[in-house]
């Protein structure tokens, strides 16, 4: 082995960073795409079975999607955005108590699209193994859902984290990166949303 | 975000190099991996985890291997019977599934999980647990597998497993469910790895290593990741579809109620043909690491080649509707598709231009590695040019699921992937073990692969262009295909024989082989400035990159940085493309939870295939798992400490 010559020294180097300067903004990004054309996919199959399988939509006998409850879950899932952000902020300022309260609101507020995620599935009006139909706009919801659980469990944990004795300057890095998941998580149900519940109405 | 836009504060040269033995010996006390059972089910260590990725993969290696010869004993003359018609099913499916989805894509990212911290100078990837977590994953779901095989409900559908064959009214029983649940399995490892070298490779580089002084198997590395990040959730999606469609009645793939059967070939093949790129470019990083050293130059056409590579990615997702030539598609997309399986032979032939360059201005050295990578070139040459011709829509409709169609694939996927593969198994193993291969069993380890590879395969072109469909379990007399299929069974013994070699010669070059130094070869990259086998730290100091040959060009010393904590796991983050020192990050210790949620993930998909109760009882365990996973333990003391030291 060569003898070493030092060159640089990093004993000031920062341990907690925010963004891309951090590795867990980078596993995040990945789960990002991932999970991102995963939903992509089951929306791809929506319209390829629309495009080559149906002359009209829903087939016949079905009706369409109830919209009500559905439309006040992307609206709330797109002001939910708001208080994330404000966390987000707080979070990069290392202000921990702007960041435990503002992750209080975000906990309720994912608990509450838990719940209204039930009534959605219900808005649907179509059972999955009714139809191709039924399966693939079911498959859409569903696999938006486990990702809503995963992330509801995660800011839950973390809301509790940061509330614990415990806590480092570094989870607020973390807390950072949920908001990151929370933006996909929350964006990407938009289109979404048009494509499984409004689109029966013009297509 | 003021504190994410702060620049990084600016690197000073230190004013004495410190007590070195101390640092080792605090270095070897933090990293440590001490003998014993726990230790090793708690490892986060990339090497422990990617040796045994390369350890399971390669005994999967030898199941598939084991199917291929008990096949080909079955082929060897008309109307045999070693094996009967439903045994051959589920002995060429499991062959398939295990060759793609065990064997091709782990080992190749195994490869990538051991050399790639090591040659950019890291101590560990990224993030360090759920490197384990993927592998434990994996292992699940190889054990699976193979367990549902022995209790003879192996998948009997072809490993690409198309609808209606694979559907509820063809397929009762549970083979095609396990076919889909252990793709899954399969799919979740590879894509953590994926997420794994991306991460590390963008974060963990050496200072100094910029993106173009990246090693080039490094850059193979990434494009890879890259291409499993895109390609792998298409077939996880459809599989997810197929089990759904057997276990709860959906309809995504039955005509009868408005599904597809197309669907799946679509959603199958945008997965499965990146998928042969999957495996074939880490093997072009193999092969530019073997020719650079073995003819002591670097390679001709750096930005070229790494501009083949992204091509090869990139191209990779077109291609896929050219397995689909017979579906009747239009005409537009066969003569589209037709066009861009055949524009994919220019990157290619770039990089086979590249190499020969090298190596024609080179002075090479004939070793067993070198054997090898020439061997690559003239069977992935082969394999490239039946590919060019499949690539016309006439001539794959003639020989469409005929024996020339497993010719191809086989020259392209040994040729192109296995026989670089053992190049590095060659050319590595010094590094890893701290001892040589035999050379003479080496040699005749190739050379007898090289013959038997050529025996087996070529004679299947010509059986194709006889009508010989794959997948039959036998044939007639009449048919006049036995001689070229006993001379094929006879290839298969040749690189049977070639195989046991390769295990005779590891297995006593364990025990017994030369001691191998740290740099035996005089290689270019910096997996060579460290002890062969590198301790659990990788590097004393995290090195620093002045050129892309950093062996070659460094001088009698290794320039490095200082200033990271010995007695914490301390690493070094770099910025994306200029690698400067941007933060530290510590790393997490060994853990049991990635075990523990590998198996809850376990408990997920088996109760799966048998009820859909399975997610009730899984999710809440797994998620439980996950909870004990990421929730801090023990850490005030720590992080008191680490206050007090630095202040």
């Amino acid at each position: 082995m060569r003898a070493p010559r030092a060159v640089a020294d990093v004993r000031a180097l920062p341990r907690t960073v925010f963004g891309h300067r951090a590795l867990m903004w980078w596993g995040t990004m990945g789960f990002i795409v991932i999970e991102g054309t995963t939903l992509f996919i089951c929306a791809m199959a929506y319209f390829y079975l629309r495009r080559n399988n149906f002359t009209t939509w829903p087939p016949e006998h079905i009706y369409r999607p109830a919209l009500v409850i559905p439309t006040i879950q992307a609206l709330l899932m797109l002001v939910s955005i708001i208080p994330m952000r404000w966390v987000d902020r707080h979070s990069s300022r290392m202000d921990i108590r702007g960041v435990r309260s503002g992750l209080l609101i975000c906990s309720g507020l994912i608990l509450i699209m838990c719940v209204l995620r039930i009534f959605e599935f219900q808005a649907l009006k179509v059972r999955w193994d009714t139809s191709a139909y039924g399966s693939v706009a079911w498959a859409v919801v569903f696999t938006h859902t486990t990702l809503l659980v995963l992330e509801a469990a995660e800011t839950l944990a973390i809301t509790a984290l940061m509330f614990s004795p415990t806590v480092e300057e570094r989870d607020l890095s973390g807390v950072s990166d949920n908001a990151l998941y929370w933006y996909f998580l929350t964006g990407v149900w938009i289109p979404l949303y048009i494509a499984v519940y409004l689109s029966p109405y013009f297509m | 975000m003021s504190a994410a836009a702060a620049p990084a504060p600016v690197p000073q040269p230190p004013p004495a190099f410190e007590d070195r033995e101390r640092v080792r010996r605090e270095l070897e006390q933090t990293w440590d991996q001490p003998p014993g059972l726990v230790p090793w089910l708690t490892s986060v260590d990339h090497k422990s985890i990617a040796k045994r990725y390369i350890v399971t993969a390669f005994v999967f290696f030898v199941l598939a291997g084991l199917e291929a010869a008990t096949m080909r004993a079955q082929l060897a003359r008309p109307e045999n019977n070693v094996l009967g018609p439903d045994a051959y099913n589920q002995f060429f499916t499991m062959h398939g599934v295990t060759m793609m989805f065990l064997f091709a894509v782990p080992i190749m990212e195994a490869m990538g999980l051991y050399f790639v911290p090591l040659m950019i100078g890291a101590r560990n990837v990224a993030f360090p647990r759920l490197n384990a977590y993927g592998y434990w994953v994996y292992l699940c779901g190889g054990i699976f597998l193979y367990l549902m095989f022995f209790l003879n409900t192996g998948p009997d559908v072809g490993w690409f497993g198309y609808v209606p064959l694979s559907g509820p009214e063809f397929s009762p029983g549970k083979r095609a469910d396990v076919y889909a649940q252990a793709i899954t399995f399969t799919e979740i490892a590879a894509l953590v790895g994926s997420v794994e070298l991306i991460v590390t490779i963008f974060k963990n580089r050496a200072p100094g290593m910029t993106l173009n002084r990246m090693p080039l198997f490094v850059w193979a590395m990434l494009v890879q990741a890259f291409m499993v990040l895109f390609a792998m959730p298409w077939v996880a999606t459809a599989t997810q579809f197929l089990a759904m469609d057997r276990l709860i009645a959906t309809h995504f793939f039955n005509p009868a109620e408005g599904g597809d059967a197309l669907l799946w070939q679509h959603l199958f093949w945008f997965f499965g043909h990146p998928e042969v790129y999957i495996i074939f470019v880490p093997a072009l990083g193999f092969v530019s690491s073997i020719v650079a050293t073995f003819t002591r130059r670097p390679v001709f056409g750096y930005p070229v080649m790494v501009l083949s590579m992204i091509a090869t990615g990139f191209l990779g997702f077109g291609l896929w509707v050219h397995h689909m030539f017979t579906t009747g598609l239009p005409q537009l997309g066969q003569s589209f598709f037709t066009g861009a399986s055949m524009m994919i032979a220019i990157p290619s032939g770039i990089q086979i231009f590249c190499w020969i360059a090298t190596i024609w201005a080179g002075r090479p050295r004939f070793t067993v590695p070198f054997l090898f990578v020439l061997g690559f070139v003239v069977l992935f040459i082969i394999g490239g040019f039946t590919g060019v011709m499949i690539a016309s829509v006439p001539f794959d409709q003639q020989v469409h699921d005929s024996y020339f169609i497993v010719a191809h694939f086989h020259y392209v996927l040994i040729g192109g992937a296995v026989f670089p593969l053992f190049g590095a198994f060659y050319y590595w193993f010094p590094k890893v073990t701290g001892r040589m291969l035999s050379e003479r069993l080496g040699r005749w380890n190739f050379w007898l692969f090289f013959i038997g590879m050529n025996l087996t395969f070529f004679p299947m072109h010509q059986l194709g262009f006889e009508g010989m469909p794959r997948r039959v379990y036998t044939y007639l007399p009449e048919t006049g295909w036995g001689d070229l299929n006993l001379l094929a069974t006879l290839g298969a013994v040749t690189i049977a024989t070639s195989m046991l070699l390769f295990v005779i010669n590891v297995v006593k070059s364990l025990r017994a082989g030369l001691p191998a130094g740290d740099d035996p070869w005089g290689g270019e990259t910096l997996e060579w400035a460290t002890t062969s086998p590198p301790r659990h730290y990788n590097f004393e100091y995290p090195p620093v990159v002045e050129s892309r040959s950093p062996m070659w060009e460094s001088g009698p010393e290794m320039p490095v940085v200082t200033g990271l904590r010995t007695d914490v796991r301390d690493t070094l983050v770099t910025t994306l493309l200029d690698a400067e020192p941007d933060s530290k990050h510590r790393h997490p210790n060994p853990s049991i939870w990635p075990l523990l949620a590998a198996v809850a993930t376990t408990v997920l998909f088996v109760t799966l295939i048998f009820t859909p109760w399975g997610a009730v009882i899984g999710t809440p365990l797994l998620l439980l798992t996950l909870l004990g996973w990421g929730w801090p333990r023990g850490r005030e003391k720590w992080e008191q400490q680490l206050v007090e030291s630095e202040a």
